[in-house]
């Protein structure tokens, strides 16, 4: 492979004459485009792929896989809902600080884990087939990986264990077996996406620009991978985790916020952010005054906010506050962008932004 | 390798000459393999030749983002279009950097992007739409008359993107993505509405055969196209309905046959998010893939519809045929070849390439 290298005066049809006609010409071209050149495809040495891997994203899904692991623990004692609340509320904590990450082993695997949002209840209908007709996938984790993904994870737990529609089963009962399946196909899932991100993917983040890296040919390319990352939570955030339940003023929709049945929609919105927000200083390898502050605002922000499930927002004050939070989260944004992404000279993706 | 200085110097010595030098052959261009269009650091856009290395064989200026090019069979000539709303073709001599013809719609009329030669290369067509009303036409121009617009006939849909010419040199096939765009903007106006096809034209225009999906895919947008020797066609759909529905994104057909639609495991598909950006065959047509540059993504599927896997690459979205397998291009800067033994760079250069590589 070969190297990013600055352009050289191109025979082109405009700057044909001038670049013929003029070797004083083509050398400032030539420097200017090197300017630019420097400036998108080369940041500095201090953007840190392997802090962020090492302080952030690896200690963050082995977090995961444990506390997922506890999950399973607990239900194969006992699958109740009361057993399983707080095990389920720490493996969505876990959850949080990664699971907005949607590169290497996550770009398929984080959706089985984090099915949402979910427009067509495809979640509850998948779960209530299941129990009508006691598949034996429901009794098998093994087997329960070929289940439809609607009906896997962290948010079929979710509906399984606080919908009332679902949740008042009894040990012993299919659909109490079935929530202890989905515990154990969540920790399997939680240990491969830990073991993936930790051994190969890790591997090919680390080794960006190297020969035989075919995903990263730059260094500054497997920056931009998670630097893009950081950006996409925090627009997903804003506009599905409070755009969809705030709606409109006239047509609120508290019913579509995230894991509402578990009370989480507001919990998510701060560990998302706190997650971006780690994951862009350890990105940064510097403090980041700006984005600091913002998460500051945003915080006091949510400390502000009386129901963590978001169901209140019918009321204008209440959805006023949710707007507030909602709006710390684009300053946040913005506030890495300030931070960090001038510093990468990242731009966003020139094919993605605009299509045809 | 010293192209550029060669180049430089028959810039020199034919001044700004247009159009008055016989063509040469692309050998007189640097043998490239494929165009590319793309936006150089300074943000200047290009058209650059590739050669089968990746290495560049020429750049030339374009006045706007280019999309897609279309190769003269045997002159180094190429036509470059704007992306649409186009107001501009510009037929290049990829030999000396001349400007051959700048060729602009009629009045009321605006390029799409896409344009292809006939075998020949005495008849260039040109995917076009009617302005005010999106409905698409094929322009048809005389290359030996100077690139002379010399008729137009319809293309059998609403804003046609992509055409292709058939295996028997005979017949154009049309992507008609059905999305009525506003007159000055790329505003899509019909999306509750819309309705696109695959259109078989003669070279005269009349419509051979249309197909058209199933309406719960009405929104599924026919743009982009692949035509395998044998007369397989593979188009590449972009989704303009409701978002996480997941559709399929490619469809195969074989004329008189229904179509084929490939689909991913959901997952995989949900990860393109509703768009493929282009398709290609692989060099030995037993595969096909389409790339997201949203998804960051390329799906490969064999000639049967079956996914064959998946290769993440940010921002990929050009796509063409390579040795046995494939090459495609980023916004990056990457041209990343695709082989039966999985991708390497080939490339990389200090571009950010536009939606496709054009293959010559």
């Amino acid at each position: 492979m070969t190297h990013p290298h600055p352009t050289p005066p191109r025979p082109s049809l405009l700057r044909a004459a001038a670049a013929a006609a003029s070797a004083a010409a083509a050398t400032a071209l030539a420097a200017l485009t090197l300017v630019a050149a420097t400036l998108t495809l080369a940041p500095p040495a201090r953007a840190d792929v392997a802090a962020a891997l090492d302080s952030h994203i690896l200690p963050g899904f082995a977090r995961f896989a444990t506390a997922a692991e506890a999950l399973a623990t607990t239900a194969a004692a006992d699958c109740r809902p009361a057993a399983l609340t707080p095990a389920y509320q720490a493996a969505f904590d876990a959850w949080m600080a990664v699971g907005d990450l949607r590169l290497g082993p996550s770009e398929t695997g984080a959706l089985s884990v984090a099915f949402w949002p979910d427009p067509r209840g495809a979640t509850p209908k998948t779960l209530a087939t299941l129990i009508a007709a006691e598949d034996p996938a429901g009794r098998d984790p093994a087997a329960y990986a070929d289940v439809s993904i609607a009906a896997r994870g962290l948010f079929a737990l979710d509906m399984l264990l606080f919908d009332p529609d679902f949740a008042t089963y009894a040990p012993g009962s299919y659909p109490c077996a079935l929530a202890a399946t989905i515990a154990a196909d969540l920790a399997t899932q939680a240990r491969a996406l830990s073991d993936g991100w930790s051994g190969p993917f890790a591997a090919t983040l680390r080794s960006a620009g190297e020969a035989g890296n075919a995903t990263y040919l730059t260094k500054a390319e497997a920056q931009r991978a998670l630097y893009t990352q950081i950006l996409t939570s925090l627009a997903f955030t804003a506009d599905k985790r409070l755009g969809l339940p705030l709606g409109t003023f006239d047509a609120p929709r508290p019913t579509r916020a995230e894991a509402r049945r578990s009370a989480r929609p507001l919990p998510n919105v701060v560990q998302a952010a706190e997650a971006a927000h780690a994951l862009a200083t350890a990105l940064a390898g510097a403090p980041l005054p700006t984005a600091d502050a913002a998460l500051a605002r945003l915080r006091d922000s949510a400390a502000r906010i009386p129901d963590p499930a978001l169901q209140d927002i019918t009321d204008p004050q209440a959805r006023l506050r949710v707007e507030l939070l909602q709006q710390d989260l684009r300053t946040l944004s913005a506030a890495i962008e300030t931070d960090v992404g001038s510093t990468l000279g990242i731009a966003p993706g020139f094919n993605a932004q605009d299509g045809d | 390798m010293t192209t550029r200085r060669r180049f430089l110097a028959a810039l020199a010595a034919t001044g700004a000459a247009t159009g008055a030098m016989p063509g040469l052959g692309w050998a007189a261009a640097g043998n490239p393999a494929y165009l590319a269009a793309a936006q150089d650091p300074g943000g200047s856009f290009v058209l650059v030749g590739l050669d089968p290395d990746g290495a560049e064989t020429f750049r030339l200026a374009l006045p706007a983002r280019g999309h897609a090019g279309a190769g003269h069979p045997s002159r180094a000539e190429a036509v470059a279009f704007a992306r649409r709303p186009g107001h501009y073709a510009l037929v290049l001599d990829c030999a000396t950097g001349a400007l051959r013809h700048r060729l602009s719609p009629p009045d009321g009329r605006q390029f799409n992007g896409h344009g292809t030669f006939t075998r020949d290369g005495t008849r260039l067509f040109t995917s076009e739409q009617d302005s005010a009303t999106s409905a698409g036409i094929i322009g048809i121009w005389d290359v030996a008359a100077g690139y002379r617009r010399m008729a137009e006939v319809a293309s059998g849909g609403i804003g046609p993107h992509d055409l292709r010419l058939m295996p028997d040199g005979e017949t154009l096939v049309i992507a008609n993505g059905g999305i009525a765009t506003d007159p000055t903007d790329r505003s899509k106006l019909n999306l509750a509405t819309m309705r696109p096809n695959l259109s078989y034209l003669t070279l005269s225009g009349d419509l051979t055969e249309q197909v058209e999906l199933d309406p719960t895919l009405w929104q599924n947008s026919i743009r982009h196209l692949a035509i395998r020797a044998d007369g397989l066609v593979a188009f590449a759909m972009q989704w303009e309905g409701e978002a996480d529905a997941a559709p399929p994104l490619l469809g195969l057909h074989r004329r008189g046959a229904p179509p084929l639609l490939a689909a991913a495991p959901l997952v995989d598909e949900l990860a393109m998010q509703g768009y493929a950006g282009s398709v290609a065959f692989c060099g030995t047509g037993a595969e096909v893939a389409i790339t997201s540059p949203r998804g960051g993504r390329l799906h490969r599927f064999d000639a049967s519809g079956t996914f064959l896997g998946a290769t993440s690459r940010a921002d990929v979205c050009g796509l063409a045929p390579h040795g046995a397998g494939y090459l495609a291009s980023d916004g990056l800067g990457g041209l990343i070849a695709l082989g039966p033994e999985g991708p390497g760079a080939l490339a990389h250069h200090a571009l950010a390439f536009d939606n496709h590589i054009v293959m010559l």
